[in-house]
Parts: C-alpha cells; sequence; structure tokens
C-alpha cells in the first residue's frame, strides 16, 4: 500500500482539476479514466505554448513557424512509434480518433481487398465505434459480419472464434482490452488470425496507456487508440499499421496534403503517412499527445501499470466482499477497469449519488448497447483508475457505496 | 444527507419508482410510441386510448429504467388519465419547463401537483432526458 501511495501523491499535483471541488466543497475522485483521462500540466501547458510562440500550419510553408510547428508534428509522430514500437514512422498515421481510425481501415481495405460476400469477424464486446464501421459496410456492400461468443469472464470464446473462419473471411476486429470488464484479449487469438493469414485490428482505446504496446510482439496488422484516453488531448488519435497493407490500401479522404501531383485530370498520392492525413491535421493536439506519452515514459509505464493493477485489485476484492455488488465478469484479471452494479439500484442513481460525493463513475450501457443485452442489464456502472488514483480513494468510494444502497433500499 | 440528493430523489420518486402505477399495455388502445434514451439505453413504452371527445381514457407504459425515468413516466399516466388532449399539451410544455430549472411560467401545473417532484432533476442537467423520455414519447404518439 505505501509504495502506491508514494507515486500517488508524486503524480496527484501533475493534475490541476484534481483540486477541483465538487459542489465547493467534495474532493474530486476521478474514477472516469476510461471514458477520458485527466490531462496532466505538461500536457496543458505545452499545447498553450504551441499556440503562444510556434503555432502555424504544418507542412506546408517554409517560414521559421512553420518549421517549428512542423518539427513538433512529426517530433510527436516519432514519440508515438517509440510507444507502440512501430516498425517506421510511416506506419503512424494521425487521425482525429480511433473512432476514425476504424472507419478509415473498414472503408479502405474493403476498397481495396474485398467484395460482396466476404466476411468480418466481430465480437459480442465491442464498442459501437467498432461496430458501426462494419456494419457500414454490411449495409452498403453485402459484407457479412460474424461475431464471437464471449465467456462469462468476458473473454472471448476461443473455440467458437476459431469456428467462424471460412475462405471469405478477410479481415477481423477486436478489443484490445474491454472498456466494460477491463480484460485483455488473449493472445491466442491474434496467433489464430495469423495461422489463417487473416490481417487482424485491435481497438486498442483502453490498452494504449494501461498496457505495455509492443505491435510488433503483438502481431497485429492494424492498432488504433485516441489520445484523450492517454493523458492527451481530445481530437487525435492513432491508427497504426503495417507498411504493407497502408501502401496496398487506397487513401481515405481527398485534400490538401496527402496528393504527389495534381493536374485537372487527376492526382497522384503522397507516400505514407501523409497519404492519409488529408487536410490541415490536429497539430497541436498531436504535439500535445507526443508530451503525454513523455509524461507517462518519465513516471514508468510498468509503474503506471503495477500501481494501476494493484489499485485494481484492491477495489475489486472489495467489491467483491460486498454482498449487494454484483461485479460483470469472471474472476480473471482486469486491468484499470471493473463493471458492476448494486442490486436493485440502477446505474445511473449510483452515479448522481456519488457525484454529489464528489466521486465521477461512469453509468450506462458504456457504448456496448449488444453486451448489456447479452449481460441482461440495461446499463452498469464503471469504475476505471488511472495513474492519480489511490487505495484510499477506492476506501473512499466503499463507504459511499454502502450510503448509496442505504439511501435507496429505505 | 446532500440536499441535491434528497431533492432529487423524493419520497414519492422512489415509491414510484420502485412500484410504478399503469404499468402495463392498455387493450385497447389507438395511440402508442416508443420512448428510447440513447445515451443509457433506457426504454419505455407508452400506449393510450383517446376517445372521440379527445379524453385520454386509459394510458399505461411498460418499460426499463432508472428511478427518475420510472417515477416520471409513472406520474404521468397518474396525471393525463381523465385528461383532454389540449390540457395534455399544456401540461407537457410545463413538465418541460420544470425539469429544466425553471418554473417561472407554468401555466397548469403548480406546487402542489405531484410531478412538482421533479423539479430537483434541474441539479442535474444530465438526467433531465430521464425526466422527459415518457413524455416525448406521449409527445411523439400524438403526432403519429
Ligand atoms: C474500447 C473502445 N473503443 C473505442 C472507443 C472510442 O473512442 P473515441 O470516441 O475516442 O474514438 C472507446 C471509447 O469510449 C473505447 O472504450
Amino acid at each position: 500500500m505505501d509504495d502506491s501511495k508514494t507515486l500517488n501523491l508524486n503524480v496527484r499535483k501533475d493534475f490541476p482539476i484534481l483540486s477541483k471541488k465538487i459542489l465547493e466543497k467534495k474532493d474530486l475522485i476521478y474514477f472516469d479514466t476510461a471514458a477520458s483521462a485527466q490531462k496532466p500540466n505538461t500536457v496543458i501547458n505545452e499545447t498553450n505554448d504551441f499556440y503562444k510562440n510556434h503555432y502555424s500550419n504544418v507542412s506546408r510553408g517554409v517560414h521559421t513557424l512553420s518549421v517549428e510547428s512542423t518539427f513538433r508534428y512529426e517530433d510527436a509522430r516519432k514519440k508515438v512509434q517509440k510507444f507502440l514500437n512501430a516498425r517506421s514512422e510511416n506506419e503512424i498515421i494521425f487521425t482525429k480518433s480511433a473512432t476514425e481510425g476504424i472507419n478509415l481501415v473498414a472503408q479502405t481495405f474493403y476498397e481495396k481487398f474485398m467484395q460482396k460476400g466476404d466476411e468480418v469477424i466481430l465480437s459480442l464486446i465491442e464498442h459501437h465505434s467498432n461496430l458501426i464501421p462494419w456494419f457500414f459496410l454490411r449495409d452498403k456492400y453485402g459484407v457479412v459480419l460474424k461475431f464471437a461468443n464471449i465467456q462469462p469472464s468476458g473473454e472471448i470464446d476461443i473455440d467458437h472464434f476459431d469456428s467462424l473462419f471460412t475462405d471469405k473471411t478477410k479481415i477481423v476486429s477486436l478489443t484490445h482490452l474491454s472498456n466494460v470488464f477491463g480484460t485483455e484479449l488473449n493472445e491466442k487469438v491474434i496467433s489464430i488470425c495469423k495461422d489463417k493469414r487473416v490481417p487482424i485490428l485491435l481497438d486498442g482505446c483502453q490498452s494504449a496507456a494501461h498496457l505495455k504496446i509492443d505491435v510488433q510482439k503483438l502481431g497485429c496488422d492494424f492498432f488504433v487508440f485516441s489520445g484523450h484516453k492517454t493523458y492527451g488531448p481530445a481530437g487525435i488519435g492513432v491508427l497504426y499499421g503495417t507498411e504493407n497493407l497502408l501502401s496496398e490500401m487506397p487513401p481515405y479522404q481527398g485534400g490538401g496534403g496527402m496528393i504527389g501531383d495534381v493536374s485537372l485530370e487527376g492526382a497522384s498520392y503522397a507516400e505514407l503517412p501523409a497519404k492519409y492525413e488529408a487536410g490541415t491535421p490536429p497539430l497541436v493536439e498531436a504535439h500535445g499527445l507526443g508530451i503525454a506519452i513523455d509524461y507517462m515514459n518519465k513516471i514508468g509505464l510498468d509503474n503506471i501499470i503495477e500501481h494501476e493493477n494493484e489499485i485494481t485489485k484492491y477495489a475489486f476484492n472489495k467489491l467483491n466482499e460486498i454482498d449487494f455488488i454484483e461485479i460483470h465478469g469472471g474472476d480473471n484479471k482486469r486491468n484499470s477497469i471493473i463493471s458492476f452494479n448494486i442490486k436493485n439500484v440502477h446505474s445511473h442513481e449510483v452515479s448522481s449519488f456519488l457525484d454529489v460525493e464528489g466521486i465521477a463513475i461512469r453509468a450506462g450501457h458504456h457504448c456496448c448497447q449488444p453486451l448489456m443485452k447479452h449481460l441482461g442489464v440495461n446499463s452498469t456502472a464503471r469504475l476505471s483508475f488511472g495513474v492519480y488514483n489511490s487505495l484510499e480513494e477506492v476506501d473512499k468510494f466503499v463507504i459511499a457505496l454502502h450510503k448509496c444502497k442505504e439511501f435507496f433500499n429505505k | 444527507m446532500n440536499d441535491l440528493i434528497n431533492d432529487l430523489y423524493q419520497e414519492i420518486i422512489l415509491d414510484h419508482g420502485r412500484e410504478p402505477r399503469n404499468f402495463g399495455e392498455c387493450e385497447p388502445h389507438n395511440k402508442s410510441a416508443d420512448g428510447h434514451n440513447p445515451l443509457c439505453g433506457d426504454s419505455l413504452k407508452l400506449t393510450f386510448l383517446l376517445n372521440d371527445q379527445n379524453i385520454i381514457e386509459d394510458i399505461k407504459f411498460i418499460g426499463e429504467g432508472c428511478a427518475i425515468s420510472l417515477a416520471s413516466a409513472s406520474l404521468m399516466t397518474e396525471k393525463l388519465k381523465g385528461k383532454k388532449i389540449e390540457v395534455a399539451e399544456e401540461i407537457f410544455k410545463d413538465f418541460t419547463n420544470l425539469v429544466s430549472g425553471s418554473d417561472e411560467d407554468l401555466k397548469v401545473l403548480n406546487e402542489e401537483d405531484s410531478l412538482y417532484a421533479l423539479k430537483g432533476v434541474g441539479g442535474f442537467p444530465m438526467r433531465v432526458k430521464c425526466a422527459t423520455m415518457a413524455w416525448h414519447a406521449f409527445n411523439q404518439a400524438l403526432k403519429d
């Protein structure tokens, strides 16, 4: 407990919002990092500094400010490349979000590699962001979608997953870390895809700041995440794709910056990564993401993960002891996320009640309505942790939960 | 206990949330609509029977939701049963104002009304949609 306290004490002051009082008197306990993480001072100050001292458009002009902006934007790409351990900067495409990354892959992969009747494998636990872009392919082009079942633990049923493959399966797209259960995708799933030579996209929204990511070791073909969940700004996201695939797929949007040469008869396209970055990119946000990565590296991703694991385990055990709490999923390892319900109390009530105590948790379907249906609930409450949380906060949360239960069952 | 929470969850809300009145489907009915809150997945189905004098003879709902959405639907059905459509529409307008935090220009609702218990929702802007889900379904049914 002492170690994590020290770590917590050191970083809490880095996040100015954490000194905000909720309803003017309650200390903020922020347990909603899975929805969006809070921002450290360095990210806030550095993005400010960008606007004050270095701002211009990127990759366009030759003047000083353009050079400074371009340097920062491209430097962020290098940081992301190292963060994911991609082979080359050409494999790092800046998007506006993970959602945009998935849409980009669905559209352009279809255009190059698929036709009517071809199949995509997804699963029951996917976020709407990893469902709807594929629904579009089903609705527009007659692509067939198959959904892997999950086990009671929240993990994908490997045998069922394996049985879904046919010679028409063209791509698999799955969440790397479930935003409802906090469980990590079984590596076997990726090796099955490798064996069958079917590319796999990992939705890394929840894993990027909570697991150590090495896309080469993972062996995934695409990996997407959002800057705002990794202590960076909203409005910037990352798509990693292997150079092979990204080179073969067509561009996503057309516009400035993604062209080689244009005449009125047609255009050639820029090399990677510019090919997929039409228009002025979210350059300051990209820089902010780079600074967020620096921040995580400074504390040490291993330390962050260890700290979060400890809190998650502690919270899980505490919740597990309470008879009026139902935790969704099994006893397997969770990474910074726990979904639960108070029996007979709707998650909205829990969230509003805790809000007044200064505790921010998420309530609702977490953009996973098919999964909610499968679980037989229409919403859950969700706790999620970040680098700034502590065991003491969990203790306060547990006390508030008891008060909440008492209030609604009086 | 915090005032905001006590205002939001008055006894009558908790009671109607736990045991919604007029829960079920009207048979026969000639008006119906589904209410849905895409933010949280809560939903309900409203059915009612409008007679030839434009009076709501019977009105019921079924659904799943939080205490606020269930209590609001339940109190709505109690309030609207036996009302003429024109009056019901006035109540709808008043109610929408009330839960968005303005109770100044109310035409037909007053503090004696049980619906007034939902005024506390104004302190939780993200919950206004819970309170208005049934009412929007009602409004939708009139239009269809
Ligand atoms: C697993 C998962 N996938 C995708 C998303 C979508 O992220 P964004 O809205 O930042 O694109 C989220 C965020 O809630 C998520 O948790």
